[in-house]
């Protein structure tokens, strides 16, 4: 009980924090922001606020599951763009991560090299 | 018999390491009076990286090179994924713009990067350590080549200095999807900028709220290109923000000028026009705009939709626009300017 009402508040939060930062956008009234004018010139169908903000939520609730504590996911997915919510909602779990692996790939090397050796194509560890 | 067969299955491994390479890969990719010049950013700082962590230590050296005091672990908060061990692409971008500075995603292609390296720009790479079908992310940062010993220079992981042959770099890159990002003072241009794309960046970094790094960007891009509308309506629509009417409709005018196909221009010069009073002109430039045979759906709909609210907006007792309304703003904008 007390959990979903603490979900519930996050969810109000969220919301303000999206109608506020998009205000300023929504008080020009006649006025075509310059991100709706290169998205109207390529004809891109861009989401409803609605649909919108589902994404973030939806993002958002990815980032929580991937370890990220939840004010932080809220400031993190208040800095991407319309674009880049759509495009991380359905396959953030699947995209690139960069981590490292130098290790990994010296060991592919090494065992290459080894087995080189041992074939006799290589003289490498002649020499020592 | 069966060491043959090793041999044969190992021998296209050892071509895919770049071992066996023996051509050039730097030389031809490099202009004629740069073919012999090597290229080395030793200035760039370097983070060495904890575990997992090559995102945040890649993105600091390449913000701190662009004058953000910042270090890796403030931006492990922003940009590290604790579950998938890593980093995504699409937050290094975002966490650039939180500090005001303009990622710039460069084209793909060995040459591009080459030309930000020496236009002093060390690029944040995506490399894929593995193979296509076992995979290992990696972001490093490039900073250098040597075109006479055919390598190329990192910072990567906890080397300050790693030099890697120009073809086995070119292979984890390609792998990578040819993934680079550069990291732009406001106002700087990349070394062979895209304009939609540096347009784009620029509307990004207006859009979380960085206007003064957006201005700087749009008035960038019109130096650059003055015959893209977007940039001045980029400039007029911050103009506009900040309470510059006159500055705003300046822009816009300069908009339509440069591209009189240019619809968001001529709708928010309607929306000025109106807001100083001169109704009729802006119902006029709007059916004008509305004319043009090529105009979207979508820019259509959002016309139609400013010229039912000038309607609405103007005083039932209107007789006509003042003669000024004929006329560029009065008193507007500091000759000379355009």
């Amino acid at each position: 009980m007390r959990r979903s009402n603490i979900r519930k508040a996050g969810l109000y939060i969220l919301i303000f924090n999206f109608l506020v930062a998009t205000f300023p956008q929504q008080a020009l009234a006649g006025i075509i922001a310059t991100p709706s004018a290169i998205a109207a010139q390529e004809n891109h169908e861009s989401l409803s606020h609605l649909k919108e903000l589902l994404a973030r939520e939806d993002v958002r609730g990815q980032l929580v599951q991937l370890g990220i504590d939840p004010a932080v996911a809220d400031q993190r997915v208040s800095s991407l763009t319309p674009s880049e919510i759509a495009q991380l909602q359905p396959r953030l779990d699947s995209l690139p991560a960069g981590g490292d692996g130098v290790l990994v790939v010296i060991g592919v090397v090494f065992v290459v090299l080894i087995i080189l050796e041992l074939v006799g194509v290589t003289h490498v560890f002649n020499k020592f | 018999m069966r060491l043959g067969l090793l041999a044969a299955v190992l021998a296209p491994a050892l071509v895919l390491g770049g071992c066996a390479s023996v051509s050039p890969v730097l030389a031809p990719r490099l202009p004629d009076d740069a073919r012999r010049t090597a290229v080395d950013l030793d200035a760039t700082p370097f983070n060495p990286q904890t575990v997992h962590q090559c995102g945040p230590a890649a993105l600091a050296t390449v913000l701190q090179a662009s004058g953000v005091e910042v270090s890796p672990a403030d931006l492990v908060s922003r940009v590290y994924l604790p579950e998938r061990q890593g980093s995504l692409q699409t937050e290094l971008v975002a966490a650039t713009r939180s500090y005001a500075r303009l990622p710039y995603v460069i084209g793909p292609g060995l040459d591009t990067l080459l030309a930000e390296l020496r236009a002093g720009h060390p690029v944040l790479v995506l490399q894929n350590l593995g193979f296509s079908f076992n995979r290992v992310w990696h972001y490093a940062v490039v900073v250098g080549y040597l075109p006479d010993d055919d390598v190329v220079i990192l910072r990567s992981g906890v080397t300050r200095r790693l030099v890697m042959p120009a073809g086995r770099f070119l292979r984890t890159w390609r792998l990578a999807g040819y993934w680079g990002l550069v990291v732009l003072r406001p106002g700087e241009l990349p070394a062979t900028p895209s304009a939609t794309a540096y347009l784009k960046a620029a509307a990004d970094l207006e859009s979380i709220g960085q206007s003064r790094a957006a201005a700087l960007a749009y008035g960038a891009a019109a130096a650059r290109w003055p015959s893209q509308p977007t940039a001045w309506l980029g400039l007029g629509n911050i103009h506009y923000q900040a309470g510059n009417v006159p500055a705003a409709e300046h822009n816009y005018r300069q908009a339509v000028r440069v591209d009189p196909g240019f619809l968001p221009g001529w709708n928010n010069l309607a929306e000025v026009l109106a807001e100083r009073g001169c109704f009729d002109t802006a119902i006029t430039t709007l059916d004008g705009a509305l004319a043009q045979p090529d105009a979207t759906d979508a820019l259509r709909t959002l016309l139609l939709q400013t010229r039912r609210e000038i309607l609405a907006r103007r005083p039932a007792a209107y007789a006509a626009d003042a003669p000024a309304c004929g006329q560029s703003h009065p008193g507007e904008y500091p000759a000379g300017n355009e």
